[in-house]
């Protein structure tokens, strides 16, 4: 990856905090890492705690948002999600995993519940 | 919170009750299915999710698990959708349905909600009612078909919106009522005749006697004899279904998913023509989750196989266990179900390869062995097994154009129910029906001759080399062709009636 592309997401996930705090949700984490997977956004919204996955798009050609978010990437995704609640122990709160999308950084899509596990 | 919502499979022809539990704890979302369950089922899933959001419910949160009790037996099929999403909105309390405990709900759910009609609803109606089940809800489609159940209160329901108001106590839907008698009084109509079939007086007295008494029959006549169209019209001479012969049937459609929702009770007795290259398993029944064959679905009415000795040997083969005991077993690996198969087997064919072979005035092309080779797929237990076996000659000319109208069907089937008004008295104690299906005990209660009549069947059997099984199948005609003519005893000119239709012994 180009230290390009990588500020590319970098102030992507920037504008995505901005724009999910303006929605009312809380950040907790930003780039939680586990072995297997990772996850860019985790934050609170009422009383789900929400994963979330962001995805720019600087042109429109290659699909839609949800279809980037393949099987493995749910996969690192899910097993992110696993690993962050056992190590802060938490028990006993609904999930969900959203996905959002940005467009040219400054048009936003997001999707709420967007896969399950299994 | 667990939920318990009741619903049913069909094993077999009987249906027993599903436990279909529902718990969810918080976490991660997500849902799985447990208690052996097939594809169909395990797909439901995402039917469900669909459904329950576009009915304008809230799709859960948290990880949802759906047990199906008893989790040893495998569940088949899509109707655990409506139980499943009754059961997901119960549990997150967006209902709050009561009288979950004495309702048994079934159908498939489709992505807008939307019910869509299932199999086997009659055989789970008919099963379930008692033991503390009272009402059932069901797609519209299948609604008549379990109103035939009238012990059930039958709740009928165009989608999950609907049946969940209903559970909930905020909408009420009147109970599904079905008239049976109704449904039989119609009378029976037929686009065919059997006056339509000039001359073949032979023919049409053997197939007279063979609807009588419920016997099997072998057809043999050159090809444009009128062999399948003698055979077509005996649906039209047969006795009308009774009540229970009907609900039997039924079942059988309901649980092969043949029964279309505009008729709900078949009336009328089936008249099943698979053609000859049908594998053994589609005349018999089987396959992974068995299914009825087409001698179940002949059950009560008429198999009819034309071109025999073209079927495949085994398939024939097949056919001599059902013919003798009237039910199949299918035993596999997962399961062994049975189904009744009790049918009358009509058979046509050619009398050898090019079809000439016995025409007056044509000749046959055939090399003496192929004859025999044609002949030697039907084994001597099938032969057997057929109580009747008449030639249908070809017309000649004169005769296809001069020959007057014959007798109507009508005519005919009010002389077969009067013999069959008798064999129902007759077996009234025992569990047969018709003649062809006395046992031995029968055979020598009911069919006692008088010393004339027994030296001639002596000296037939004598002549003819027949078997004991043989025998008894003369016996058991003879004793139609009485009853047809009204007389108690069985006289000489019964038996010989009978002997005669032995064609393909004397050959």
């Amino acid at each position: 990856m180009t230290k390009a592309s990588v500020d590319i997401g970098r102030t992507g996930e920037d504008i995505a905090a901005q724009y999910l705090t303006n929605k009312g949700y809380l950040i907790i984490e930003r780039n939680f890492r586990s072995q297997q997977g990772e996850v860019d956004i985790i934050a609170r919204d009422g009383e789900f705690l929400v994963f979330i996955e962001v995805k720019n798009y600087s042109f429109r050609s290659i699909g839609t948002p949800l279809g980037a978010v393949r099987k493995s990437k749910r996969e690192s995704i899910i097993h992110a999600a696993r690993t962050y609640l056992f190590k802060n122990k938490i028990k006993g709160i609904n999930c969900r995993f959203d996905v959002l999308s940005i467009y040219n950084m400054s048009q936003f899509q997001l999707i709420k519940d967007a896969f399950h596990v299994n | 919170m667990l939920i318990k919502v009741n619903s049913a499979a069909v094993n077999g022809l009987d249906g027993y009750v599903v436990e279909v539990e529902v718990d969810s704890i918080r976490g991660l979302p997500g849902q799985s299915i447990v208690g052996l369950p097939d594809a169909a089922v395990k797909e439901s899933r995402d039917r469900v999710k669909f459904a329950i959001t576009n009915s304008g419910f809230e799709f859960p949160p948290g990880y949802f698990t759906i047990n199906l009790a008893p989790a040893d037996i495998r569940k088949e099929g899509p109707l655990y959708d409506l139980p499943i999403a009754i059961g997901m909105l119960a549990s997150s309390q967006q209902l709050k349905p009561g009288m979950l405990k004495e309702t048994v709900i079934i159908g498939e759910l489709s992505l807008d909600g939307g019910l869509r009609p299932v199999n086997g609803v009659l055989p789970i109606c008919m099963s379930i009612s008692g033991n503390g089940i009272k009402r059932v809800i069901v797609p519209r489609e299948n609604a008549d078909e379990a109103a035939l159940v009238a012990e059930l209160e039958v709740i009928p329901c165009d989608n999950l919106l609907k049946a969940a108001k209903y559970l909930d106590g905020k909408e009420t839907i009147r109970p599904h009522i079905i008239d049976i008698d109704s449904l039989f009084s119609e009378k029976l109509q037929f686009d065919i005749d059997f006056c339509d079939v000039k001359g073949q007086g032979l023919a049409k007295r053997a197939l007279e006697v063979a609807a009588a008494g419920g016997h099997n029959i072998l057809m043999v006549g050159s090809p444009g004899s009128g062999k399948t169209m003698l055979a077509r019209r005996l649906p039209t001479i047969l006795p009308p279904l009774s009540i229970k012969e009907a609900l039997e049937v039924t079942k059988l459609y309901s649980v092969t998913g043949l029964l279309s929702s505009k008729k709900s009770l078949i009336t009328v007795r089936p008249f099943r023509s698979p053609h000859h290259t049908t594998s053994d398993i589609g005349i018999i029944g089987g396959g992974r989750n068995p299914r009825p064959g087409e001698v179940s679905l002949a059950h009560m009415g008429i198999l009819f196989l034309d071109e025999f000795p073209e079927f495949e040997r085994d398939v024939l083969e097949v056919l001599r266990q059902p013919l003798e005991d009237g039910v199949v077993t299918i035993a596999r690996a997962l399961s062994s179900v049975t189904y009744p198969a009790e049918f009358m087997l009509v058979a046509a064919m050619n009398p050898c390869p090019c079809g000439n072979y016995m025409d007056a005035t044509k000749n046959c092309i055939c090399p003496s062995f192929k004859v025999q080779r044609y002949w030697g797929k039907l084994s001597g237990p099938l032969l057997d097994r057929i109580d009747l076996h008449v030639e249908v000659p070809r017309l000649k000319k004169e005769e296809l154009t001069n020959l007057p109208k014959g007798e109507t069907s009508e005519v005919i089937r009010q002389r077969v129910i009067k013999a069959r008004n008798i064999q129902i008295d007759r077996f009234k104690e025992a569990r047969v029906h018709c003649n062809a299906r006395m046992l031995p005990k029968h055979v020598r209660e009911f069919c006692k001759l008088d010393t004339e009549a027994e030296n001639l069947l002596k000296s037939a059997v004598l002549h003819l080399k027949m078997s004991g099984r043989c025998y008894d199948r003369i016996l058991k005609v003879s004793r139609t062709i009485a009853d047809l003519e009204g007389s108690a005893d069985i006289r000489s000119a019964h038996i010989a009636e009978a002997i005669q239709y032995r064609a393909m012994d004397r050959n």
